[in-house]
């Protein structure tokens, strides 16, 4: 239906080996994971963390693990990134890891004293039954003894690489703090605050979200905050803990706050511990991505007000997404998209799109979740097409199916680039990590300002790809 | 914390807070030191580099030293990281996998949780000729059940499966750290998955824990070649479509092997053209756009020349022992190497119309790149360079910086052995600061106290370079143009030109407010607009 008119790729992801022919037959595989779609949960937890005012991540286990989790950061978010390690090696895994893990405890103490350290397992020191949790315990305890102070705070969290992935590791991070550090609420008396757990955005997208509640003047907890460390200014000098974020504070004065509105459907756990254990009303939504989710994220706090009227800056700012949408409408109704990544992120912009009229034909995570498979099924149940769901598979999968089934345009991370390449259709790049553009950190899609950004560009993309220079469409 | 850099000590003149000498004190005469690290050929002044290089943990002290005539001037090295300690160094499977990834037509297949390959799959600009393959990130994804019951069956079924699907030239297993603790026997697998698939199995047995540094990881994969691949048949179903016969080599009695040539952005090919112009064969690459069968005749070569010593020394001397193949050391870097290396070649088949010919190239290679470089040589000459990366570059690059007219204040590795240590040793010039294993915070300190005017290291280093404000050029995997031969040196002077005489840096980061605001009249605007004429 559409001609390829971008550059002529015959031979980049195109293998002798029988690997992306498009005449080979496709096939399914069992066993193997080829060119993943998910990261492991310390990853995740390292995510959340960075979110914490003068936080120290600090995982348990081999060096590669901190090193090339802070390759994939560094890249994507283009800014320094500290992640500590207890610097495993073979020696010390024979008789357990406790030694290095008070080692390092000490030494991110006295070099970069921070706030919280938040100590992650990792696959190596859970299955050699590391007990993270009582060696720290006792190292507080004769911290105390030693130095008659006691010791910053550390939240252990148990993250092991081999079950889950980055979407579990962020979750129980954030349910590790507020279990460990929120105090019971100070009396019935609810704070004028509400908790917020955006769930693991991009920065712009966690400040549109404090936006969005300060225009309606809202006091809030963001549960984590990176949009100060990791979209930092140049200032001529370098941070080695997040500087902005959740404070300490804020995260033990969770209790006393209104309720939590938990932003993504994979992290609520923590709004449940709040919940059972204090009594903080919980409400989880979907992620607000496109009209109807941003609507349903304002009408909440609206109730949250008992105010009826909307700030005029929201409505007006919805009119625009609206004006955009109908602006656009004749290059993206009936465009077949495929979308991949994290499930809540997924979920969204698949409800965004198919707003828009264009039809998502490949919807795909890499962590399984009957969760997102609900939440597809409602979204795409009035489509025309019915997609097809890979839910818990990898972008080997997806590339397969898009050969299949067909896609007009792949939305997702960097690594869907040689699949864009070898199918000659666009990328637009959404999600962790984007290596291979500038701006991952100011990509904003959430609201009705970061909804206008996201279809502006992938209008724009859809344009450039499918239209001429003087604004007709391609022809066969 | 918080550490000063370059725009802010620039821009407001203020003190540096945070760079104390051990003594906690910086003089004054000490900056001026460091200002007259600016040498011309004729006058060599050595300057004095305060004793406490600076602040950072007793433990981590012997691990900088200044290079001084007459003394030691190798800081210790080696041994494990300080745990906490944000290193720069990874893990025993990242080394064996730098190594062995750009083999381009084979699988290279993760034998762990996920994480360990998704954090790493295609994160090498290594390019390839030919297929792609090796570019995929191939995962067994182990789960709980198998950390319990073993991941033997799940191994040799991927591995029949992932066979079946690409048809690989050869499946590289590597075994993480997870996989050393729960058992698994990676070897037998790999046998009777050769046996199943009639493929070349090759395991390496490359669990992370295994040493404090990735080195352990160069000679783990070069294990693995040795053992495996170098000078064996290849599996009998196979086709021989990579395999060249001998008596296609027009050249067989000038074949030679390149080691420790990963192609990054294309460096070898850059290289190639000089090679094949002076009439030697170039067997294999180990391992850079190579295929498996390439490898496995590598064994037929007269020479090893040893580009990346830190990886491929272990391997250029087995083959010396093995297969009675001699080695040189070779460096692509600069023009004085790359004559160098040209010359050195010929010098060892003796072919004295090789002589002829490399002399003849040398020529038209310098007299080329000569008038281009003035200009890159006009704005760099004087600049300082801090040097901070994984392996040969710490030596390799320094000649080039000098032939650009700047000087390296400060060069380093996060795992250099004693050797590497000693080649930098001979390499640098005196005064030179050498660091091992500097950690994040470390770097920084050493940015702010000694201010280059440009950074070389990797991805993790280079937003924190650039946001204290000191310029930076990526030359490991991220760099984009190829660096190696006459006309990469062209290439390498524009990127650090690029770098280092972009206006950006010339920006204050803080608006300066006048003290006193001045009230805009129309008298004053006249006046103003006078001045400007």
């Amino acid at each position: 239906m559409y001609t390829a008119q971008t550059k002529n790729n015959n031979d980049s992801f195109h293998d002798k080996s029988g690997c992306d022919k498009k005449s080979e037959p496709l096939h399914q595989k069992k066993f193997a994971v080829v060119n993943p779609c998910r990261m492991c949960q310390p990853m995740g937890a390292v995510q959340a963390l960075l979110g914490i005012e003068g936080a120290m991540p600090l995982i348990h286990g081999s060096q590669g693990c901190s090193t090339y989790m802070r390759f994939q950061l560094c890249r994507h978010f283009r800014e320094p990134i500290n992640v500590s390690s207890t610097s495993l090696s073979e020696g010390t895994v024979v008789y357990g890891g406790e030694e290095n893990l008070i080692k390092a405890l000490e030494t991110i103490k006295i070099q970069y004293n921070p706030t919280l350290i938040g100590v992650t397992s990792s696959c190596l020191t859970e299955t050699i039954g590391d007990d993270v949790e009582g060696i720290i315990k006792k190292f507080r305890e004769s911290y105390l003894k030693n130095h008659g102070e006691e010791f910053p705070p550390i939240v252990s969290i148990s993250t092991p690489s081999y079950s889950g992935s980055h979407v579990e590791g962020y979750d129980k991070t954030i349910n590790s703090l507020l279990r460990n550090l929120t105090l019971p609420p100070e009396s019935e008396e609810k704070h004028d605050v509400i908790n917020i757990i955006p769930g693991n955005l991009s920065p712009a997208d966690v400040e549109e979200v404090k936006e969005i509640i300060k225009l309606m003047e809202l006091n809030s907890i963001i549960l984590t905050d990176t949009s100060e460390s990791l979209n930092a200014p140049l200032t001529g000098s370098v941070e080695f803990l997040p500087s902005g974020g959740t404070t300490l504070d804020e995260i033990r004065q969770a209790a006393n706050s209104k309720i939590t509105l938990t932003l993504s459907k994979h992290a609520d756990s923590g709004g449940e511990l709040l919940n059972k254990r204090f009594g903080v009303p919980h409400t989880i939504l979907p992620l607000p991505v496109g009209l109807e989710n941003t609507d349903r994220f304002i009408e909440t706090l609206s109730s949250l007000k008992f105010i009826e009227t909307i700030p005029s800056i929201l409505e007006r700012d919805r009119g625009r997404l609206l004006d955009g949408m109908v602006d656009s409408q004749t290059y993206t109704h009936g465009r077949r998209v495929a979308i991949y990544g994290d499930p809540d992120l997924v979920s969204g912009l698949v409800s965004f799109v198919v707003e828009l009229g264009m039809e998502p034909s490949i919807i795909a995570t890499g962590t399984k979740s009957n969760q997102f498979q609900e939440d597809i099924n409602k979204i795409t149940k009035k489509t025309s097409q019915e997609p097809v769901v890979i839910n818990g598979g990898d972008l080997y999968d997806l590339h397969q199916q898009v050969k299949k089934t067909g896609a007009d345009l792949l939305m997702g991370n960097s690594y869907g680039g040689r699949i864009a390449v070898a199918e000659n259709i666009p990328l637009f790049r959404v999600g962790f990590p984007i290596y291979d553009r500038v701006g991952a950190q100011r990509i904003c899609i959430l609201g009705y300002k970061g909804g206008l950004s996201l279809l502006d560009q992938l209008t724009n993309t859809i344009i450039q790809h499918y239209y001429d220079e003087s604004g007709y469409e391609l022809l066969n | 914390m918080q550490i000063n850099g370059h725009l802010m000590q620039n821009k407001n003149n203020s003190h540096q807070q945070d760079c104390v000498t051990e003594d906690g004190k910086i003089s004054s005469s000490d900056l001026a030191n460091i200002e007259v690290l600016k040498r011309s050929e004729m006058d060599i002044r050595v300057p004095e580099i305060p004793a406490g290089i600076i602040n950072t943990l007793k433990s981590r002290k012997k691990h900088m030293c200044v290079k001084k005539d007459g003394t030691n001037s190798i800081p210790s090295c080696n041994e494990a990281s300080v745990p906490g300690m944000v290193t720069q160094r990874s893990c025993v499977y990242g080394g064996a996998r730098v190594v062995l990834m750009p083999i381009t037509d084979a699988i290279h297949l993760v034998h762990g949780p996920l994480g360990c390959a998704s954090c790493t799959w295609d994160i090498r600009g290594t390019r390839s000729s030919g297929s792609e393959l090796y570019r995929n990130g191939f995962s067994t994804d182990l789960q709980e059940r198998d950390i319990v019951f073993g991941g033997e069956k799940k191994l040799l079924e991927t591995i029949i499966e992932l066979n079946q699907i690409f048809e690989p030239a050869a499946i590289f297993v590597y075994a993480t750290c997870v996989v050393g603790l729960i058992g698994d026997d990676l070897k037998m697998v790999c046998i009777e998955a050769g046996k199943i698939t009639g493929s070349r199995v090759i395991p390496v047995q490359s669990e992370g824990f295994r040493s404090v540094n990735k080195s352990l990881g160069h000679q783990l994969a070069c294990d693995a070649l040795l053992d495996h691949l170098i000078g064996t048949e290849p599996p009998q179903n196979k086709g021989n479509a990579n395999r060249k016969g001998l008596e296609d080599q027009q050249n067989t009695d000038h074949s030679l092997n390149i080691l420790g040539e990963f192609n990054v952005a294309g460096d070898f090919w850059a290289i190639k053209p000089l090679l094949e112009k002076i009439g030697v064969s170039i067997q294999a690459v180990v391992t850079g756009d190579s295929t498996v069968e390439e490898i496995a005749q590598a064994n037929l070569a007269q020479l090893n020349l040893v580009q990346c010593q830190k990886s491929s020394r272990y391997l250029a001397d087995a083959m010396e022992e093995l297969y009675n193949i001699p080695q040189i050391r070779v460096n692509f870097f600069g023009v004085e190497e790359t004559s160098a290396s040209l010359r050195a070649i010929a010098k060892f088949f003796n072919d004295p119309q090789m002589m002829e010919t490399v002399e003849k190239i040398i020529k038209s290679g310098t007299e080329g790149v000569e008038e281009s470089i003035i200009p890159y040589h006009q704005r760099l000459s004087g600049k300082k360079v801090a040097v901070y990366v994984g392996g040969n570059k710490a030596w390799s690059l320094i000649r080039a910086f000098e032939e650009l007219g700047m000087e390296v204040l400060l060069t380093g590795t996060q795992n250099g052995l004693p050797e590497d240590y000693q080649r930098i040793k001979e390499t640098v010039r005196d005064g030179t600061l050498v660091v091992d294993d500097a950690n994040a915070m470390e770097l920084a300190r050493l940015l702010g106290k000694y201010k280059p005017d440009l950074m070389v290291s990797g991805a993790k280093e280079k937003y924190l370079s650039l946001k204290m404000g000191v310029a930076f050029c990526d030359f490991n995997h991220d760099r984009i143009s190829a660096f190696a031969g006459f006309e990469g040196f062209l290439n390498f002077a524009r990127e650090v030109d690029r770098a280092v005489s972009s206006p950006v840096w010339n920006h204050s980061p803080k608006i300066k407010a006048p003290a006193k605001p001045e009230i805009l009249t129309a008298k004053s605007i006249e006046n103003n607009q006078k001045g400007g004429d």
